[in-house]
C-alpha cells in the first residue's frame, strides 16, 4: 500500500466511522421520536373513535324506584322537558330493560341465566344535546350526589347514572397519556434535529476545502447545500420509514388481539395507521429541513 | 472591466486595510498590485469576489455594481472571475482532469461540454499529458498550472492572480508569468497581487502601488518600485 492510499484508506474510514456513527444516532432518535409522535396520533385517534361511538349513545339514565307510578313518569318526563338541553326522553319499561340486557350479554349465557330480569328498574333514558350539560338534569330533579348514589327530591326516583361522566374519567386518564406522548416525542424530535445538525455540520466541516473551492467558481448556494440536506432528509426518512413498520408491529401485536373484545367499541385499524404516514413524513423531512439549514448556516454564508 | 471609486475598507476590528482607493482597469489590461504585506493588496481581491464588502465606495466589475449584488447573484460574478492563489487550492482526491471539470460540474455545465473544454485548457498550459495525475504527483509549477487551468477553463472576464508565484522557484515562476500572460493575450483581463520584484520588473506592465491602504503610484509599463 502507497503511503497515498494508506493515508486515504485511514481519512476515509475514519470519516465513516465518525460521522456513521452520528448518523445511526440521528437515524434512530428520529425513528423514536417519529414513533412516538405516531403513537399520540394514534392514541388521539383511538380516543376520538371512543367518543364518535360513545356520544351517540350517551345518555342521563333516571332509574325509577319500584313499583313505577305512571303518573311520576309524566311528572318526571315533563320536567325534564323543561329543559332546553334535554332533546329527548325515552321510558324504558322493566320488560324492555330485561330484553336490552339479554341482548347485550347474549354471549354470555350464564349472566343472563342467573340474573332475575324482574330486579332490573324501568328507567328514563334521556338524550341530551350536549353531554356536558348533565348537571342540569340532576337539578331540575332536585337530586344531589351522596357518596356514589344520588338522592332525589323529586319522589320515584332510585338513582341517576349519567354515563358521560364515566367516559370523561376515561378520557381524562387517555389525554394525560396522550398529551404525555407526544411531549416526549416533541423532546425526541428536538434531539432528533440537533443530530441531524451535526452530521451535515460534521459532512461540511470534512468538505470545507471543496465547498470554497465551489463558492470560488461560482456555485450557487444550492447546489452547495442540496447534497448535504439530502443527507440530513435521508437519515430522518429511514427513521420514518422504520417508525411506521414499528406502528403496524404495535398495532397488529397490541390491537389486533382486541378486536370483537368489548361490544360496540371500535378500535384503530390499518386504515387509521395508514392514515398517520403522511404526518410522520412530514415531520420528519420538516425537522430534517430545519436541521439541515441550521446545521449549514454559519458555514455558508457567502 | 474593473473600476473602484473611493473604496474604503475598514474591517470589524478596526484595521483600515484600504483607504479611499480609486482604480480603473481596462478590459485586457494586465496589471500588477505591489506592495509589502498587509498593504492591502489581497483586499482589494477579496474584494473583487465580493468575499468582503466595502466599507465605503463603489466597485464595479464588468459593468455591474457588485456592492449592490443580491447574495444569490454573487456565485454569477465569480462565475466571470478566474481566481489563482498562491497555496493552488487543489483537491488532492481528484485528478488533474477532475480538479479542472470540477469548476464546470459545480455550475451545471452538461458532460460534453466538460470533456471539450478541460482537454483544450490543459494542452494551453501545457498539462495535456498528465489528465489522470494526482496534484501530489505533480510539480508545484505544474499544480499552479492546473490550478490556472481551473481559474480560466468556464472563459472567465477577469483572472485574479493573489501571490500566485509565492510558493515557486524563480524559473518556474517565470514560467507561470508566461502563462499568464498567454491567458491576457487571448483577451483576458488579468490582475496580480505580489511583491514578487524580479518578475514585475520584467514584465514591465502597469503597476500600482499601495502602501497601507493607499495607492501610492499607478504607471504604465512600471517596474516595481
Amino acid at each position: 500500500m502507497t503511503r497515498r492510499s494508506e493515508y486515504l484508506f485511514r481519512e476515509v474510514t475514519t470519516g465513516l466511522r465518525r460521522n456513521g456513527l452520528v448518523a445511526f444516532a440521528a437515524m434512530s432518535t428520529t425513528f423514536i421520536a417519529l414513533l412516538l409522535f405516531g403513537l399520540a396520533l394514534l392514541i388521539t385517534r383511538q380516543v376520538n373513535l371512543m367518543i364518535e361511538a360513545t356520544t351517540g349513545n350517551v345518555e342521563v339514565a333516571v332509574y325509577l324506584s319500584d313499583p313505577v307510578n305512571p303518573q311520576t313518569v309524566q311528572v318526571i318526563t315533563d320536567k325534564l322537558h323543561q329543559l332546553p338541553v334535554v332533546q329527548d326522553v325515552h321510558y324504558e319499561t322493566k320488560a324492555e330493560a330485561c330484553a336490552r340486557f339479554k341482548e347485550i350479554f347474549a354471549s354470555q349465557k350464564a349472566l343472563v341465566d342467573n340474573v332475575d330480569c324482574s330486579k332490573l328498574p324501568a328507567s328514563l333514558r334521556v338524550k341530551l344535546a350536549d353531554p356536558q350539560q348533565y348537571a342540569q338534569v340532576a337539578a331540575v330533579l332536585g337530586c344531589q350526589l351522596r357518596g356514589s348514589v344520588y338522592s332525589c327530591a323529586q319522589p320515584g326516583i332510585e338513582n341517576l347514572v349519567d354515563q358521560s361522566r364515566f367516559l370523561d374519567r376515561l378520557f381524562a386518564v387517555t389525554r394525560v397519556f396522550r398529551v404525555g406522548v407526544l411531549l416526549v416525542s416533541l423532546v425526541m424530535l428536538v434531539a432528533a434535529a440537533i443530530l441531524i445538525a451535526n452530521t451535515v455540520r460534521m459532512g461540511l466541516f470534512a468538505r470545507r476545502k471543496e465547498i470554497g473551492i465551489m463558492k470560488l467558481v461560482g456555485a450557487t448556494n444550492w447546489r452547495i447545500r442540496l447534497p448535504f440536506l439530502v443527507e440530513g432528509l435521508f437519515e430522518s426518512l429511514i427513521g420514518a420509514g422504520l417508525a411506521i413498520l414499528f406502528l403496524f408491529g404495535l398495532k397488529v401485536a397490541f390491537i389486533n388481539p382486541l378486536y370483537g373484545t368489548i361490544q360496540f367499541m371500535p378500535w384503530v385499524t390499518n386504515h387509521d395507521v395508514m392514515a398517520v404516514i403522511p404526518w410522520l413524513l412530514v415531520a420528519g423531512a420538516a425537522v430534517a429541513l430545519v436541521a439541515g439549514l441550521a446545521g449549514m448556516r454559519r458555514f455558508l454564508d457567502v | 472591466m474593473i473600476s473602484a471609486q473611493h473604496v474604503t475598507k475598514i474591517y470589524k476590528n478596526g484595521v483600515v486595510a484600504l483607504d479611499d482607493v480609486s482604480v480603473e482597469v481596462d478590459k485586457g489590461e494586465f496589471v500588477f498590485i505591489v506592495g509589502a504585506s498587509g498593504s492591502g493588496k489581497s483586499t482589494f481581491i477579496r474584494l473583487l469576489l465580493k468575499e468582503e464588502e466595502a466599507t465605503k465606495g463603489e466597485i464595479y466589475v464588468a459593468g455591474k455594481n457588485i456592492g449592490k449584488l443580491t447574495a444569490w447573484k454573487v456565485p454569477h460574478l465569480r462565475r466571470n472571475i478566474g481566481t489563482v492563489f498562491q497555496d493552488f487550492k487543489l483537491l488532492s482526491d481528484k485528478t488533474v482532469f477532475d480538479n479542472v471539470a470540477f469548476a464546470l460540474e459545480v455550475i451545471g455545465k452538461p458532460k460534453h461540454v466538460i470533456d471539450q473544454r478541460v482537454p483544450e485548457i490543459l494542452d494551453l498550459v501545457g498539462l495535456g499529458e498528465k489528465l489522470n495525475s494526482y496534484p501530489d504527483e505533480l510539480s508545484g509549477g505544474e499544480q499552479q498550472r492546473v490550478s490556472i487551468a481551473r481559474a480560466c477553463v468556464n472563459r472567465p472576464l477577469v483572472l485574479l492572480a493573489d501571490e500566485p508565484t509565492g510558493n515557486l522557484d524563480p524559473s518556474t515562476s517565470v514560467d507561470i508569468m508566461r502563462l499568464l500572460d498567454k491567458v491576457n493575450r487571448i483577451g483576458t483581463t488579468v490582475v496580480m497581487a505580489t511583491h514578487d520584484q524580479a518578475i514585475v520588473d520584467a514584465m514591465r506592465r502597469r503597476v500600482i502601488e499601495v502602501d497601507a491602504g493607499k495607492v501610492i503610484r499607478d504607471q504604465s509599463r512600471g517596474v516595481y518600485s
